[in-house]
């Protein structure tokens, strides 16, 4: 008899309590680590960042970097450590130093170049075309607008 | 095309097939250390089947060789024999001495590996691979050379078999242990 | 047995091409026709020997004959149907037989559709391609043969890779195939127009139908691989600048800048060796990438299991067809050089020009970047990496001044564009732009990139818009209709230009979509317990349950969240954590919902084995604008395809 009492009342306390939906978010510390590992490289992944990658390294980096944030390190600090470490190679793009130059200025100084060289040649071009007759009888609307369009299409 | 543009253009293509022949004998997945000649991190850590921790610090002034391993790592069971024969050539000298590093492993899995393979040196086990990060390892097996003066002299990836081990033996551990500052080619 | 005469089938098919080379040759010499009429039979009967080929090796596929290496290394008895057909290219032997059969199913086609419009360029069609698939079969029979046994034969076969068992992902490689494939035809043109000293009208009009359609092809496949990466890798993302990505990339560069050039070759009869150069670049470019994927070179996410010897005899092709069309080129461009006419710098000819210039360097920094780690490490010993941050910092601004390239390219004279036309045309849409810009600003959007691409959006759907205004109300006035059935005649009367333009206006959709979901993509990863909740910017997501489910060779955790908004719940995301049975891979499998022309975006990377799932959202605005872009592209193209031909055409 008492134990049916006591299932009933534990039922009926079951079912009276309201469901409590916890709310998770991100801490600091998430965001933070995302940050830093969106920026290093995974060295055994092609071209994925640690944060991306799913493989064993990365989640180690990650919790490394997770330390580091925790205990206070910057951004800075952290990258500079693995930088340290592994080289350039673990950087997401070319520290642009030293012969690295190359790749992050020679687009654009291809670019500039190349823009002058064809400007050159455009107006080389130019001067050595014979210029059109001058005299020229006017048009009237209808065979002005239909060589309008023409010289548009 | 003028003659300027056509000797651009073979001499471009020439270099880039040169660069693609190169590109062929290296290994993409190769990356080279940057930290031979610097000062070996020190470490410390649980053993393997121990309560006692182990540090690199208790070794200062002996050439100690550092070898990180794995239990899932197919390519260590290939050099682990080789490991233990280069232990017991060397470890009378009291100038060397040979440690582990057991690398994203659980310790059963660990304790296992080494009873069934055996084993004639100490290991530390890096649990949340601090000590990796240090030595800026990636994969299993790496091996480090550090020396009298506790900087690093050597690095190798991948398993000491072969002509790797007989650089060992015969080149690599006689001169750092006979004290030689000279460059080692490992 | 079935094997083995596929086998002998591909083997024949390689003499054939032998033949299909020299025959051609001998039918000049000896300027006798039939020669060439040998060479046609030698492309179609290589074509059904290869259709046997791969027939055979299917019909291994579907018995599930484990015997075939090949066979028993991608599929397994529980792969699905669908699936087990298209694991004949999921590796590297069996996609190297299917980008050589496409190559002689487009030959065919040429030489039987071309015979008697293009008797000229015949022999030497017949000849290149037939040199391309000699060099492809030789490799083939050779060093990368789907034909070879196993034995003992094992009981099951391993499996296709678990990354490739998507639909997308089925149809990406014949898609690109199609496209590197549909440039060999071109380039075989150049080659005849080198090799004869001839370069005539009619060069022009077949060689802008079939680039037109390897362009469609080729954009089409990167689309769907970008697509399918999205969807399948789970990091929200599409395009990640892996080096096998790259290499298809930069044809597509080069290919649109010889697409656009060679209309003022047609217009102006301007820049022929300018263009031979363009598709011999576009072409090697393809045969590079082919070189790239399958040598070992480079890591990447696409790369086929490296081989040395493999790698060093697809350079050794590569140089040899390098070597020679360059040569050729240089050679005898004298033969085809055509007057250059420029009356003034501000022209559209001129325009054209600059944007040959920006695709080209388009195409050499995407190069550059990816060849780049390999030239450092062969200089100086060290490796780097060239991720994403260096693309989206270099790329972005040249793709930008393409794009405002685009809205000035068609709408600017011919010859000489007058102060009055250039007013007209481009007053408006710069005061526009300067407004957008503005806007922009005033909105909050700091990004150089938002602020520079809203500039150029302004710019150029001006252009456009102004155009089509213009045109839709001069034929609405001048037919007495409404606006729009005075577009849909303007349309017609120069279905070319028009569809065209549809085509720009996917580009200028795709770019919006391509900077609102890379820039302004949010991101949330949290762990939680079942009941347990998270928002992510106006969105709410509860996570209801966790449980397991099975499919044909794989099982899953699956969790079951609820999407809100505020209190209305938009619908349930089911994103899984799956393991395929044969090779225990694990993949992640995303549940997308579109939502205001965007994605909320939504995996479950971990579930431990106490109930804690690890969820990462992610929010991408206007991604659906990417793909939609890239659909209005192709539909341009369809449009430009399938047009009613004018008499003069």
């Amino acid at each position: 008899m008492l134990t049916r009492l006591l299932v009933v009342l534990a039922v009926l306390g079951a079912l009276a309590s309201p469901a409590v939906a916890t709310t998770v978010d991100e801490t600091d510390i998430d965001i933070k680590t995302r940050e830093v590992a969106k920026t290093l490289r995974c060295t055994v992944c092609q071209t994925e960042n640690v944060w991306e990658s799913g493989s064993p390294f990365a989640r180690q980096v990650r919790e490394n970097i997770r330390e580091r944030v925790e205990q206070g390190q910057s951004a800075e600090e952290i990258r500079a450590y693995f930088l340290s470490r592994y080289g350039d190679y673990i950087l997401m793009q070319p520290p642009a130093r030293g012969v690295n130059w190359l790749v992050w200025i020679g687009p654009f100084a291809v670019l500039i170049v190349g823009g002058f060289l064809l400007y050159r040649t455009l107006n080389r071009w130019v001067t050595s075309t014979p210029a059109a007759p001058q005299t020229v009888e006017p048009l009237d609307e209808a065979s002005r607008r239909r060589i309008e369009r023409e010289l548009h299409s | 095309m003028t003659r300027g543009w056509q000797i651009a253009l073979v001499v471009g293509l020439l270099g880039l097939l040169a660069l693609f022949y190169q590109g062929l004998w290296g290994n993409p997945r190769l990356i080279p250390t940057v930290l031979i000649g610097t000062a070996a991190p020190n470490f410390t850590g649980p053993q393997v089947g121990s309560s006692e921790p182990l540090s690199l610090d208790q070794f200062r002034g002996k050439v100690v060789l550092l070898n990180f391993w794995a239990s899932w790592c197919q390519e260590c069971r290939l050099e682990h024999s080789n490991l233990l024969a280069l232990n017991e050539r060397f470890r009378q000298d009291p100038n060397f001495v040979m440690l582990g590093i057991n690398y994203q492993d659980k310790e059963e899995d660990a304790q296992q590996y080494l009873r069934t393979f055996g084993t004639n040196f100490p290991h530390v086990r890096d649990i949340k691979g601090a000590v990796s990060f240090d030595y800026g390892v990636y994969g299993v097996p790496e091996t480090f050379v550090v020396d009298q003066q506790g900087v690093i002299r050597c690095k190798t990836i991948g398993p000491i078999i072969g002509q790797v081990y007989a650089n060992y033996t015969q080149k690599i551990l006689p001169a750092l242990i006979a004290g030689s500052a000279d460059t080692v080619k490992c | 047995m079935i094997i083995e005469l596929g086998h002998f089938a591909v083997v024949t098919a390689l003499v054939l091409s032998l033949l299909g080379i020299a025959a051609p040759i001998l039918g000049l010499w000896t300027k006798n026709a039939d020669w060439i009429r040998v060479g046609r039979q030698s492309v179609t009967l290589i074509f059904v020997l290869l259709g046997l080929g791969i027939a055979a090796l299917e019909y291994s596929y579907l018995t599930r004959d484990f015997s075939v290496a090949y066979v028993a290394s991608t599929s397994n008895s529980k792969l699905p149907l669908f699936y087990t057909i298209a694991a004949l290219w999921g590796g590297h032997e069996g996609s190297l037989l299917l980008w050589v059969f496409i190559l002689s199913a487009f030959s065919t086609v040429a030489v039987w559709l071309h015979w008697r419009t293009q008797p000229t360029i015949m022999p030497y069609l017949i000849a290149v391609e037939s040199s391309v698939m000699f060099g492809f079969l030789m490799l083939i029979v050779f060093l990368s043969s789907p034909f070879e046994r196993i034995f003992p034969a094992p009981i099951e076969g391993k499996d296709l890779n678990p990354l490739l068992q998507d639909p997308a992902m089925t149809m990406h490689p014949p898609m690109l195939y199609m496209g590197y494939v549909g440039f060999s035809i071109p380039f075989a043109f150049a080659m005849a127009a080198l090799f004869s000293g001839r370069l005539g009208e009619e060069w022009i009009k077949v060689t802008q139908r079939w680039t037109i359609f390897a362009w469609l092809c080729l954009t089409v496949g990167i689309m769907m691989g970008g697509y399918w990466a999205y969807y399948e890798l789970g990091w929200g993302g599409y395009w990640g600048w892996d080096p096998v990505e790259n290499a298809s990339f930069m044809p597509w560069l080069v290919g649109t800048a010889f697409l656009h050039s060679v209309m003022v070759q047609e217009k102006r009869k301007m820049f022929k060796v300018w263009n031979l150069f363009l598709i011999i670049v576009t072409f090697s470019l393809s045969l590079i990438g082919t070189f790239l994927v399958r040598s070992g070179v480079l890591t990447s996410v696409h790369t086929f299991a490296t081989d040395p010897e493999r790698g060093l005899y697809i350079l050794i092709f590569l140089a040899v067809v390098m070597g020679t069309a360059f040569g050729t080129l240089i050679a005898r461009a004298q033969k085809l050089k055509s007057r250059v006419e420029l009356d003034s710098i501000v022209s559209r000819e001129s325009v054209f020009m600059f944007n040959n210039l920006f695709f080209l360097v388009a195409a050499a920094t995407v190069f550059l970047g990816t060849l780049y780690p390999l030239m450092i490490e062969t200089w100086k010993g060290s490796k780097v990496t060239v991720g994403p941050p260096y693309y989206n910092a270099v790329f972005m601004p040249i793709a930008l001044g393409l794009l405002f390239l685009m809205g000035v390219g068609p709408y600017i004279a011919w010859r000489k564009a007058s102060l009055d036309n250039i007013k007209k045309n481009f007053l408006i849409p710069l005061i526009v732009a300067l407004g957008t810009t503005a806007l922009a600003f005033a909105l909050g959007f700091r990004s150089p990139f938002t602020i520079a691409g809203a500039f150029v959006v302004g710019f150029v759907t001006t252009t456009i818009a102004t155009d089509i205004g213009k045109v839709s109300a001069f034929f609405a006035r001048r037919d007495r209709v409404n606006y729009l059935r005075g577009f849909v005649s303007a349309f017609r009367n120069n279905q070319r230009r028009y569809a065209g333009t549809v085509t720009h206006i996917g580009v200028l959709v795709f770019v919006v979509g391509v900077i609102a979901s890379t820039v302004y993509q949010t991101e949330k990863v949290v762990s939680l317990h079942t009941g347990d909740e998270f928002t992510m910017g106006p969105y709410r997501l509860t996570l209801a349950e966790i449980h397991d489910v099975q499919g044909p060779n794989w099982t899953a955790k699956e969790g079951r969240f609820e999407l809100y908004r505020g209190d209305r719940l938009l619908t349930e995301m089911r994103p899984q954590k799956r393991i395929y049975d044969a090779s225990q891979t694990p993949t992640t499998e995303s549940a997308i919902y579109a939502i205001n022309m965007g994605h909320v975006f939504l995996t479950m990377p971990e579930v431990s084995p106490d109930g804690t799932a690890t969820a990462r959202g992610v929010i991408n605005p206007l991604i659906l604008w990417v793909w939609g872009g890239g659909g209005i592209m192709g539909l341009g193209v369809l449009l430009n395809m399938f047009r009613p031909r004018k008499r003069d055409e």
